[in-house]
């Protein structure tokens, strides 16, 4: 049932790019991509669904490149969500191999998963938002300064996540009674 | 206790990064907006609430039961704060099979919510079980983040051996002086009738023999065996081992030996054991419940200790070792220290009767199938054979168990000696 599931997120987030450019080097991106992360759901291992994620998200931007379509916020954070729920969902399907499962555990994982979807989703509108307000005033900037400004909030973005996640304070251990 | 980033973290920050690099060097920001979703579920995960104190309650059924009995495990899981998802594994120990229910079980909680978990152990082989209670697993949003510990509640559950029913334990040809029931070759009160004698005063009238009195014209009354019970002392080698863990040649003898014991002790007799190997240890003979608990707590611990001291059955004091006691040996019969000292126990007069437990069938279950296998296992009996026999012809009485059969099979075909000599 989850792996049906995963597999069904997989063969979403391949047509993404096909759907920007059907051309041959896009659809043989996205037939790797298929292929790894497929393996990766049937086999359960979230580091072969992460290479096929990875294989998706090159053929993606392959295709924009090539097909330089309008930008579409929309299908780019739909594309971002399937990517979240996807490697979500291969990674619980791992863990409760072979263990008891109440049906209150998937349900309540699924309200989690929606509701992370939904905030990437709002997040993405608001960073949208703001890009369309600021891009006028920042029209006439140089092309290099541009990509040195992105690549560094990019750099730091990531340097940012990496800190705040693994900050994490220590639980308190279970208790008897 | 500590929280640790899973997988999926490395994952999210891996596509999260190849979203925005791509994003730069392409120039397009659909990629850069890619990478939004993943960094969001990255921070819903830092900004998750730290994870629920849990409250633990672990309990077993039963802290004592035989062989393939059951055992079940209850776990008890209340939290004060809601509990996303939390994973509970309580790992098998050896020789216990799951007979119901699931030992690895995921579970979300509400506040105050308690759950109860249950599930049914089989267990095996004999053993001292040690359940030390579940692994906690708190997972955070999407599984970014997991924190472990091990709630501890060491308990233990003693696994005896196997019982089964033996209707012929070998006979002891002596008796003691308490009540029992083996016929005693002392004449006194009992139901056993033996010799006929001439009335003399005192003789109860309801034991006068009239048929000898008719045909011999003078009072004859008759004499009757008295009812004894028995020492019997279990002499359990352990200085060698053959076979599969739980299907030892000292597994089954122990079988045997907790076989002997409770017919014994159903039988009035008073019943000791002596562990004849690295260490020797023994238990004192006695009767009753607690003289049986006493010798199945023994053997559960009987196990094989590597010693280079070889100890004599000298050195074992005459209250554990009577000489009036009947002496069951339960020996594969593979180390010549056990032969030497059950051939010392025969040659000082004990009545000694040895079961040779065949170490061949826990071996072939050790070894994998073959030709050369089952040939060496051929030989190996027919060897086993003259060596038993050789034993016969030296006064020893052997019987051969090849530890799958019933005991009592075996045991039925042994034929003791008669001494029922009249005594004043």
């Amino acid at each position: 049932m989850l792996r049906a599931a995963a597999l069904s997120l997989v063969a979403v987030l391949v047509a993404f790019p096909l759907a920007v450019l059907p051309s041959p080097p896009v659809s043989w991106l996205a037939g790797a991509a298929l292929a790894v992360a497929g393996a990766g759901v049937v086999a359960r291992l979230v580091p072969l669904v992460t290479a096929g994620g990875s294989l998706a998200l090159i053929a993606y931007a392959l295709a924009l490149v090539i097909a330089r379509p309008e930008a579409g916020p929309v299908a780019a954070t739909a594309f971002g969500a399937t990517l979240v729920l996807l490697l979500a969902l291969v990674h619980f399907a791992g863990r409760v191999r072979g263990a008891a499962v109440g049906p209150s555990v998937i349900a309540s994982q699924v309200r989690q998963w929606l509701a992370i979807v939904a905030a990437g989703f709002v997040a993405a509108g608001a960073l949208t938002a703001g890009g369309a307000v600021l891009g006028p005033a920042l029209g006439g900037t140089p092309l290099p300064v541009v990509v040195v400004a992105a690549g560094l909030g990019a750099l730091i973005a990531v340097a940012g996540i990496v800190v705040l996640v693994s900050g994490r304070k220590n639980p308190p251990a279970p208790t008897g009674r | 206790m500590s929280w640790r980033p899973t997988t999926l973290h490395v994952s999210f920050l891996t596509l999260a990064g190849w979203a925005l690099f791509l994003g730069v060097l392409t120039g397009r920001a659909d990629l850069v907006v890619v990478a939004v979703p993943l960094i969001a579920a990255l921070v819903a995960g830092r900004w998750a609430a730290a994870p629920p104190a849990l409250q633990i309650h672990h309990e077993v059924s039963a802290d004592r039961l035989f062989e393939t009995d059951r055992v079940t495990v209850t776990v008890t899981l209340r939290a004060d704060r809601p509990a996303p998802l939390v994973e509970l594994l309580e790992p098998l120990p050896p020789r216990v099979r799951l007979e119901r229910g699931c030992h690895h079980a995921f579970f979300t909680l509400r506040a105050g919510e308690e759950v109860r978990w249950e599930f049914v152990l089989r267990c095996e082989g004999r053993q001292r079980l040690r359940l030390g209670g579940p692994h906690v697993r708190q997972w955070g949003p999407l599984g970014l983040a997991a924190a472990e510990t091990r709630y501890r509640a060491p308990q233990t559950v003693a696994v005896y051996p196997h019982l089964t029913p033996l209707r012929h334990p070998p006979r002891p040809v002596r008796t003691q002086t308490f009540a029992g029931n083996h016929v005693s070759p002392a004449q006194g009160e009992g139901i056993e009738p033996g010799d006929v004698r001439p009335f003399a005063p005192g003789d109860h009238v309801r034991r006068v023999n009239w048929r000898a009195t008719l045909r011999l014209n003078t009072l004859h009354v008759t004499q009757h065996h008295r009812e004894r019970n028995a020492d019997v002392v279990l002499l359990l080698d352990t200085l060698s081992e053959v076979g599969p863990a739980g299907a030892t040649v000292v597994d089954v003898a122990v079988r045997g030996a907790v076989t002997l014991a409770a017919a014994y002790l159903a039988r009035k007799d008073r019943v000791g054991l002596i562990e004849y190997g690295g260490q020797l240890r023994w238990v004192k003979p006695g009767s009753g419940r607690a003289q049986f608990q006493r010798l199945l707590d023994t053997l559960l611990d009987a196990s094989v200790v590597f010693t280079y001291v070889t100890r004599d059955v000298d050195l074992i004091p005459p209250r554990i070792l009577p000489p009036q006691a009947l002496v069951v040996a339960l020996s594969p019969l593979l180390d010549p220290r056990f032969v030497r000292a059950a051939g010392d126990l025969a040659a000082r007069g004990f009545d000694l009767v040895v079961i040779a437990v065949s170490p061949v069938a826990p071996a072939r279950a050790a070894v994998p199938r073959g030709p050369v296998a089952d040939l060496a296992a051929r030989l190996w009996a027919l060897e086993r054979r003259a060596q038993l026999d050789e034993y016969r012809r030296r006064g020893l009485t052997v019987v051969d168990w090849d530890g799958v059969g019933p005991l009592d099979a075996v045991l039925a075909t042994l034929r003791r000696p008669h001494r029922r000599r009249v005594l004043a």
